[in-house]
């Protein structure tokens, strides 16, 4: 099959320089294994098959020629609904195990059983304890982490009866949730009964499917992501902010390069540690490096980036590319969305891939294992096998394709209420005089399907000029950073009442609040602002959008953003249009339910010209001008 | 005949009828699939999956006869050769649902539906066209492309047979190619 043109893959320079080396090298990369797939399965693109049992698998027709049921005698409703309730079960899973792992490590250091890492914002810990009804008066650090880490535990349970956050959410959202019953009992809980719920011959009401969904985002949204960004927070710090760069620029032609892909910061950050060592970087200096350069792609990343200015070489769709300019000597990975076809792409170069997780092995990888016990020594192993990998560099086969943008990062929103002098008093005034007229998270990730940043970064475009303050997690952050979004000069580039805002707080239009977890800052905030007008989140001029998604936690992210009173935008439809009835559901009949339901748009403009109209409405509603 | 043509390896078929999902898609007024499900009259598969033996697939679609005997017992001649060198066609504004061509043929490849182009009729004949739109474009036949194990291939045919000649003369001579 002819290749598509270059222009066609991505709207990045550095990106298309590296699909073109990679062709050179041999290299094959995501959108050829996209090629190969084509035409992908009719019947999973709209959600109509089933390999839930063994009777099956089955498939509906949609044509109407053949089978209008499963064996079991499910009809394209109920498998539509079973298989969208799983994959938002995985998405839920995979947040809130990330979070447990954070969980774990807290509980390590109350224990006294770590010396790697510790409590770096003890006003936090307090503060989150106390929020959650613990009584810290008069105890020690060690102790209230101990307590935190306590009811934490129960929220993965089933004890409680609610997650320990559900005070974070606005009293109106709280009644709608009861009225349909959507209120997150507990994470493992909720996702367990799901697939309880999906084995064959439970749940077959498509509606009740999905009601349920939408409860076990819920969990994810306001338990196990929001826990995982908040425990990070008080173990390695709440962002604040800073500066940095972004795109492949970062790599650095005479140092020692090494990446962190994943998603915790458990290991990331030890991972810093290590490379900021004299004795390490003495030992780089003795191979001929020029020093040890530390960099991040996708949502580990995003924890780094936040916290520690760390620079970001790239999204999702960068990750093979980023090994592909021949200059990076490991890439340190824990888990999800890290594509096993890196093995491959480094065996092509000099590079290694090393896992770290128990629960994320890569077969042709390099395995070093870190647990809260021994993180640092692990760390400082991977570095020196970066130095040896150093040395078997092939320098006339590195190509570094692009000099770094700027960013600002660090947004969490401690530090945007901080900026605000302390409460959301001034942002709340700039919303009703109009001078932004709303906010949007645009978040999620890459697609293959859809040329590479392409949708994120117009979307912003278009919002931003709307006088729409737009806030980026997640891969979408690289989208924003490598088009100069995230400056404060980007001001230039949104509308009057939005650019005055900004040049006037010295921000950009564009704040990154963190990683793929990090939404739940996005979510926490909309509920303090809510709180602050005494009304429903749904009645908040604001949306969502995740233009260019693939994963099942973007799928968990998009329900527990419109399960919240969102309005959210996808750039791809989710494998559900095979029934009318859950499609229905998600682009209108949620609305009647939740105050918010889904649109699927892939054109920037048009899905920009969609979320200004739901934030005009909703600001006419609340009396503002539109 | 024509010189290119689907050729059917029905043993390396896995039944998954990826092929027929993407022909019905093929066939729909949008061509889109997510909006082909939605239209007023359901585009429908033109190439149908047999169960053999032990559930073995078996891939059956039209072979474009000459003569055809669905052609030659069409009475409104319906199925014509002139839309497309080597293809028979239905017409569907010509198609009066009698059956003659369905009973004349003996791969039993035609089935009756309403059909998107002759709206008025409760039902008229549906059978393969052989893509000759996609194929015109410079494109290969829906089924063609959707398959994903070689079990339906778009190719000259005389360039098959002789591959399968020279395998058959390996065989002779007992060495397996």
């Amino acid at each position: 099959m002819p290749k598509k043109d270059l222009n066609d893959y991505s709207i990045c320079s550095d990106a298309r320089a590296m699909i073109k080396k990679a062709r050179e090298d041999g290299v094959e990369t995501v959108w050829d294994r996209l090629e190969e797939q084509l035409p992908q399965c009719g019947f999973c693109e709209l959600g109509l098959s089933c390999r839930n049992c063994v009777m099956g698998p089955c498939r509906i027709d949609p044509f109407g020629h053949g089978p209008k049921r499963g064996v079991c005698g499910a009809d394209a409703d109920v498998i539509v609904a079973r298989n969208f309730g799983r994959m938002v079960a995985a998405g839920a899973a995979a947040h809130s195990d990330h979070g447990r792992d954070l969980l774990e490590t807290l509980h390590a250091v109350a224990e006294g059983e770590t010396g790697d890492y510790g409590i770096r914002d003890e006003e936090k810990l307090r503060r989150i304890a106390a929020e959650v009804g613990l009584d810290v008066a008069g105890k020690d650090t060690k102790a209230v982490a101990k307590a935190l880490a306590d009811r934490f535990f129960e929220d993965f349970g089933f004890r409680r009866g609610s997650v320990s956050f559900l005070g974070r959410v606005p009293a109106k959202r709280r009644e709608v949730w009861k009225k349909f019953g959507v209120t997150p009992r507990g994470i493992d809980r909720d996702i367990v009964e799901m697939m309880h719920r999906t084995h064959m011959g439970v749940d077959n009401d498509a509606v009740n499917l999905c009601l349920h969904a939408a409860r076990l985002s819920l969990a994810d949204g306001w338990g196990g992501s929001m826990i995982a960004t908040e425990l990070s927070d008080i173990i390695f710090g709440t962002p604040t902010p800073k500066t940095s760069k972004v795109n492949l620029g970062v790599l650095r032609a005479d140092h020692v390069n090494i990446l962190v892909h994943g998603h915790s910061p458990i290991v990331s950050e030890m991972i810093l540690a290590a490379v900021r060592d004299p004795g390490l970087i003495a030992k780089a200096k003795a191979a001929g490096a020029a020093g040890i350069n530390l960099a991040g792609l996708c949502c580990t990343g995003n924890e780094l980036l936040m916290r520690q200015g760390i620079p970001m070489a790239g999204n999702h769709l960068m990750t093979e590319l980023a090994l592909v300019t021949g200059a990076v000597e490991v890439v340190v990975v824990d888990y999800q969305c890290i594509m096993p076809s890196l093995v491959t792409v480094a065996a092509c170069y000099h590079s290694r891939i090393v896992s770290t997780s128990p629960k994320a092995k890569f077969t042709g990888a390099t395995h070093i294992e870190f647990d809260v016990h021994n993180a640092r020594q692990k760390a400082v192993e991977v570095v020196e096998l970066a130095i040896e990998r150093f040395t078997a560099r092939d320098q006339s086969r590195v190509d570094i394709p692009a000099t770094p943008v700027d960013m600002m990062t660090g947004f969490s929103n401690e530090a945007i209420l901080a900026a605000l002098g302390g409460t959301a008093g001034p942002l709340l005034d700039a919303v009703k005089a109009g001078k932004i007229r709303g906010a949007v998270g645009i978040v999620g990730c890459n697609n293959p399907k859809v040329k590479h940043d392409y949708q994120s970064a117009n979307l912003i475009r278009e919002c931003i000029k709307r006088d729409l303050l737009v806030l980026v997690t997640g891969c979408v952050t690289v989208s924003a950073g490598k088009q100069g979004l995230l400056v404060p000069q980007a001001a230039d580039l949104a509308g009057p009442g939005l650019s005055a805002v900004c040049k006037a707080l010295g921000i950009p239009p564009v704040l990154h609040m963190g990683s793929c977890v990090d939404n739940s800052r996005i979510i926490q905030l909309c509920g303090l602002l809510a709180d602050a007008l005494g009304v429903d989140i749904a009645d908040l001029p604001v949306a969502a959008a995740a233009p260019e998604w693939y994963s099942e936690k973007a799928a968990t992210i998009g329900l527990y953003a419109v399960a919240s009173g969102i309005f959210t935008v996808l750039g791809l439809a989710p494998p559900i249009l095979g029934s009318k009835t859950v499609t229905d559901l998600a682009v209108s009949g949620l609305d009647d339910v939740l105050g918010a339901c889904f649109a699927v748009e892939g054109d920037p403009v048009k899905a920009a010209e969609l979320i200004d109209a739901r934030i005009t409405a909703k600001r006419t509603a609340l009396g503002l001008v539109p | 005949m024509l010189k290119k043509t689907v050729i059917v390896r029905p043993e390396l078929c896995v039944g998954c009828m990826q092929c027929m999902i993407r022909c019905a898609q093929a066939h729909s007024r949008s061509k889109i699939l997510a909006s082909a499900i939605r239209e007023d009259i359901l585009a429908k598969p033109r190439i149908h999956i047999g169960v053999g033996p032990e559930h073995k697939p078996f891939p059956n679609k039209c072979r474009h006869c000459e003569p055809a005997p669905c052609q030659e017992a069409c009475m409104p001649w319906a199925i014509r050769s002139d839309i497309a060198e080597g293809l028979k066609i239905v017409d569907p504004a010509r198609c009066i649902g009698c059956g003659m061509c369905a009973m004349a043929c003996p791969y039993y490849v035609i089935r009756f539906y309403r059909d998107k182009d002759a709206p008025e009729r409760p039902a008229v004949a549906v059978k393969c066209d052989g893509c000759h739109e996609r194929v015109a474009a410079g494109g290969v036949p829906a089924c063609v492309e959707a398959c994903k194990t070689g079990a339906l291939t778009f190719e000259d045919v005389n360039l098959y047979l002789k591959e399968g000649t020279n395998r058959l003369a390996n065989a002779a001579y007992g060495v397996r190619a």
